[in-house]
């Protein structure tokens, strides 16, 4: 885990290898290449924008169309909110909670959330956004920065990417130094463009994906299965 | 007079009346335009069995305007009479007319021509709206997939043949309420079901289809108890898991109970086929002569899928067993005394049923020797320069016979009749048992003419004799043939009943006992392989899946479950092109689009993969197998309501459809509602009690509610009953693990390695366990084996981490997933 997030994205997407740690700058890469034990995460998530242009509302970031956009209408930074949400309900068991408790100090509520926090999903691993500089100009973002936190008000700056006049895909892996934090398990996400290219003012995004690690096709088990002898008899279908 | 008639419950009866058999509908009518009608129907009373044909003994009536305009009263009498005589003339006329056409229309659906038959039938229930003609109508509608207009016409009669033809359309326009409420009306109780065991299976159908499971047994016993033969009934049963055993049901007294039914004159209902022909032909007596078109024709196109190119033939050669048992003398006796006396060709119907009884014998395993035995072999190499000829003519394209036919018309007539007429004057060897069976197609009737001279009606005394001789040695030959038709029968029954029970060990056996000839065809092979799907065998289950498709590429049923063997097996290759050739042989088949969608399913595109699978559910809503697979890719989607929805309509198809209920468990798991999983996961035990992974599940959920004996003691089953499969091992070292005993869960691991060496996530626990122990070095060692063999992204970063904290103290270390 010793590789930083930049690295990482450059080889999720050999397109931007070249460039990627020379400058630390991102690229775009004009397919989006996802690695197969991952899935699109965001889809019954509530998604919002700081502003918009009537007609390029929050809509057009998730229309699955690169010829739409998001325009935003106002003063930066301008922010995309993505707020997780799911009618699960979860029954901690009370001999994991207390043990959490003892070893946290956690009590009543925390210990409840401690554990949403970790059973609601296997955690966002990379955000995907396209951009288009030949086609935006000083509309494309140059500086993004993610957040991540339970709600509005505890937003942390999980990662903060530069671009290079990017066309297509831009992977942003969320992967800190920390192996334990692969992972970012929280009920919101935040993606803020700070600043654009050429100095321009308003900025447009034309897609955003989420990506997280697919569930354990054998619910509740640790580790994933990986000879064929154990996924052929892993599931019934 | 031919009113009444027709409106009893006989169809037959419209037909008594009609030209001698002999003739072709096309050169009846002719004759009958050559011929004036009062006089033939003195000279012929509607008796249908005149041996002589009528037509031969006309004169010319002396024309009405001859008689003077005054006469005596006795001769007005007479007149009047005559007028009457001749208004009969004009009913026997139209009554020709009828013939003609419910003969063009029977022709007409032999051949598929249904938008034709379509047309004549309409013209013709315009012109005699007898009901009989209105059930033929909504034959032809059926057959021309229009349940809709059957439906519209046949609303509110009252004719059980109506009822039951009614209670299809119903069926078929998923009115299942109508089509009960016709079977078996609810004020009153104690009409019939029409159309004896078919009826009683529709209504099983229905029964079943609403839910009313012990209903639709009772039902399908019901129809199996009135025609023994009848297999779908069995299977009905065999699916909802209540069949009885196989040799009860297909026993010696159900074929002594079948022979007397044989010999017994008035009964053609021997099988299946013409179980369903009864409908418009319910009693078809015995009357030696009228084995006429309309039995033939009036098998449904369904019944003729078993010989594809060669429907007419398959057509003829039905109507051929059909009669056989009941008129064998007359189909035996001619031949020998034709080859006797004359040596001359014999008449075309026999020909045909000699040729193609070699077509048919998978049919009626029995019957075509009766015919074998009685033909000198040497008439066989006629035959079949004649079955080329014939045959040759029939791969014509459709498109120009129907021309080249009307061109024939106005060739042949002329000389038909000039040689009935020859006959008659002539040798007298007209007309003879042969040309009585007309159940040949237009295509030979060009030759009638020239090849229909046979039997001299001196020689009706032989005939008869002969009749009653070969009758008594028809009688053994047709007690074999049951006997081992029900043996047949009772093998595939059984295995057929095992496996639906999930015993498929005893299932695969029975089903080897088979004659190899009936092992390797797709059913069967298929029932074997889902066998072996069943018991999570699935590379044999691969073997012979796959030799039923090369046997016979064009069987879909089961290639649903092919696919998903394809799918467990991890063969995205074979898997698309499974796919793709099904998908080319029948698109509009549910199977086809199963298999697109595990192929879809097994590259993880899983929204791809349920457009698919809903395509399938689409397209047979009634196939369960399609919304269970829904079901797991809603599931795969993270989409659980959606997922139970599917789950539940599955079930609501088929209550014994397990892995909806493991479906169901899979969910619940998931969701954390543990007793829910453990009820749903029992359910799918009960119904497939030797399946390991199943037990397996259920072990599981037992674990998450915490009743950790149990659990354990499921798992031990688990191992027990199927030794290859790694999953158990794994899960009972999971539970061990916390119930603290590591030693134990390292055990088993240990087991685990000998049949899945490679597998990562078996490192990654040992370990968690080694850690636990204390035994660092190893714990290091075998974290570092569990990253060499790749494991997905997310446990990578987990392995990795738990690899560098090794040596931390455990309290930071404690993994939240364990």
């Amino acid at each position: 885990m010793e590789s930083d997030g930049e690295e990482e994205a450059a080889a999720a997407t050999p397109g931007t290898a070249g460039a990627a740690p020379a400058a630390g700058r991102l690229k775009g890469c004009p397919e989006l290449s996802v690695e197969g034990d991952m899935r699109e995460m965001a889809k019954t998530a509530a998604w919002s924008v700081s502003s918009c242009k009537p007609g390029n509302g929050v809509a057009s970031l998730r229309d699955d169309s690169l010829d739409t956009y998001w325009q935003s209408d106002g003063a930066q930074p301008h922010l995309v909110n993505i707020q997780f949400q799911k009618k699960v309900q979860l029954q901690v068991s009370r001999r994991a909670a207390a043990a959490a408790s003892a070893r946290f100090g956690l009590d009543g509520w925390r210990v409840i959330f401690f554990f949403l926090l970790n059973l609601l999903f296997g955690g966002i691993q990379l955000v995907v956004l396209y951009v288009d500089f030949k086609l935006d100009e000083s509309y494309t973002p140059s500086k993004i920065s993610i957040r991540a936190g339970d709600g509005f008000h505890n937003l942390k700056e999980i990662k903060t990417v530069d671009l290079l006049k990017p066309v297509g895909w831009v992977h942003i892996s969320l992967s800190g130094t920390d192996p334990r934090e692969t992972f970012i398990h929280t009920f919101m996400l935040q993606i803020a463009v700070l600043a654009n290219h050429l100095n321009g003012r308003d900025t447009h995004v034309r897609q955003i994906k989420i990506y997280g690690p697919r569930p354990n096709p054998v619910p509740h088990q640790p580790f994933h299965f990986t000879s064929r002898e154990c996924i052929m008899y892993s599931t019934i279908r | 007079q031919h009113i009444t008639s027709n409106q009893g419950s006989q169809t037959i009866q419209t037909t008594p009346g009609r030209a001698p058999r002999s003739l072709t509908p096309t050169q009846r009518c002719f004759r009958i335009r050559l011929v004036p009608i009062p006089h033939r129907s003195k000279i012929a009373p509607r008796k249908a069995s005149n041996p002589n044909p009528p037509v031969a003994i006309q004169t010319r009536p002396p024309p009405a305007s001859l008689s003077p305009p005054l006469l005596p009263p006795s001769a007005r009498a007479a007149r009047r009479r005559r007028r009457r005589l001749l208004l009969a003339g004009a009913a026997r006329e139209r009554r020709a007319m009828e013939t003609l056409m419910v003969d063009r229309v029977h022709s007409s659906l032999r051949l598929f021509m249904n938008r034709n038959a379509v047309f004549l039938c309409e013209r013709l229930c315009a012109q005699f709206p007898a009901e009989t003609n209105v059930q033929l109508l909504a034959t032809c509608y059926l057959h021309n997939n229009q349940p809709y207009a059957s439906y519209h016409i046949l609303k509110g009669k009252k004719l059980p043949e109506s009822r039951y033809l009614f209670a299809i359309s119903c069926f078929r326009m998923n009115l299942l309420r109508e089509a009960e409420e016709t079977l078996c009306p609810v004020n009153e109780p104690n009409v019939e079901v029409p159309s004896g065991a078919t009826g009683h299976y529709l209504l099983g159908l229905i029964y079943r289809y609403t839910g009313r499971v012990a209903a639709a047994a009772e039902q399908f016993t019901q129809a199996l108890t009135l025609d023994p033969l009848l297999w779908a009934a069995y299977e009905e049963l065999c699916i909802l898991g209540v069949a009885e055993d196989a040799n009860e049901c297909f026993t010696e007294a159900t074929a002594l109970r079948l022979q007397q039914e044989q010999t017994s004159t008035s009964n053609l209902e021997k099988s299946n086929f013409v179980n369903e022909n009864r409908v418009l032909s319910p009693n078809v007596s015995a009357s030696l002569v009228d084995i006429s078109p309309k039995h033939i024709k009036q098998l449904p196109a369904n019944n003729t899928a078993e010989v594809p190119g060669y429907p007419h033939l398959r057509a003829t050669a039905l109507h051929v067993q059909n009669t056989v048992p009941s008129n064998v003398g007359q189909f035996d006796s001619p031949s020998p005394t034709v080859t006797q006396t004359s040596g001359i060709v014999p008449p075309p119907l026999f020909r045909n049923l000699h040729a193609y009884q070699n077509t048919t014998s998978g049919d009626a395993p029995a019957k075509p020797k009766v015919n074998a035995v009685n033909q000198p072999p040497r008439r066989k190499y006629l035959d079949e320069a004649r079955l080329k000829k014939v045959t040759g003519r029939l791969f014509n394209p459709s498109g120009d016979s129907v021309p080249r036919r009307s061109a024939r018309l106005s060739r042949d007539t002329p000389i038909n009749s000039n040689s009935n007429i020859s006959q008659f004057g002539g040798n007298g060897s007209d007309h003879s048992s042969g040309s009585r069976y007309e159940a040949v197609d237009e295509m030979w009737t060009d030759n009638i003419a020239a090849t229909s001279s046979s039997l001299s009606i001196a020689e009706g005394r032989y005939f008869e004799q002969d009749k009653a001789e070969r009758t008594l040695s028809q009688d053994s030959k047709m007690a074999t043939g049951i006997k081992e038709l029900l043996g047949l029968l009772r093998t595939l029954g059984e295995g057929y009943r095992l496996s639906c029970l999930f015993k498929c060990q005893e299932a695969l056996e029975i089903y080897r006992k088979l004659p190899e000839p009936q092992f390797n065809t797709g059913w069967v092979l298929c029932q074997v392989g889902k066998a072996y799907f069943e018991l999570v065998d699935y590379l044999e289950a691969d073997h012979f899946f796959e030799f039923a498709h090369r046997l016979s590429p064009c069987t879909l049923e089961g290639m649903d479950i092919y696919s998903t063997v394809l799918y467990h097996l991890n063969e995205e290759m074979r898997l698309s092109y499974l796919a793709q050739e099904l998908i080319s042989v029948d698109r509009l088949s549910p199977q086809a689009w199963c298999a697109v969608g595990n192929c879809f399913a097994l590259r993880k595109d899983h929204e791809t993969a349920l457009k698919n699978f809903q395509r399938a559910v689409q397209l047979d809503s009634r196939v369960a197998y399609a919304h269970t697979l829904c079901g797991h890719e809603y599931s795969a989607l993270e989409d659980y309501e959606n997922s139970v929805k599917f789950y539940r309509c599955a079930l609501q198809v088929d209550e014994r459809h397990y892995n909806a209920w493991y479906g169901l468990g899979v969910v619940y798991l998931r969701q954390e509602k543990f007793e829910f999983a453990e009820h749903h996961f029992r359910r799918a035990f009960q119904i497939n009690p030797r399946s390991s992974v199943l037990m397996c599940y259920l072990g599981m959920a037992l674990h998450a509610l915490k009743r950790d004996e149990d659990a354990l003691e499921m798992m031990e089953k688990a191992i027990f009953s199927d030794k290859k499969n790694p999953l158990p091992k794994y899960q009972k070292a999971l539970i061990l693990v916390g119930l603290q005993k590591y030693q134990e869960a390292l055990d088993e691991l240990e087991r685990l390695r000998e049949i899945a060496p490679h597998e990562s996530s078996m490192y990654a626990l040992m370990g968690k366990i080694y850690k636990q122990l204390n035994i660092l070095d190893k714990a290091v060692f075998c974290f570092g084996v569990a990253l060499d063999l790749k494991p997905p992204a997310a446990d990578l970063a987990i392995i990795k981490s738990a690899m560098e904290k090794v040596h931390l103290p455990d309290e930071l270390m404690e993994d939240d997933d364990l």
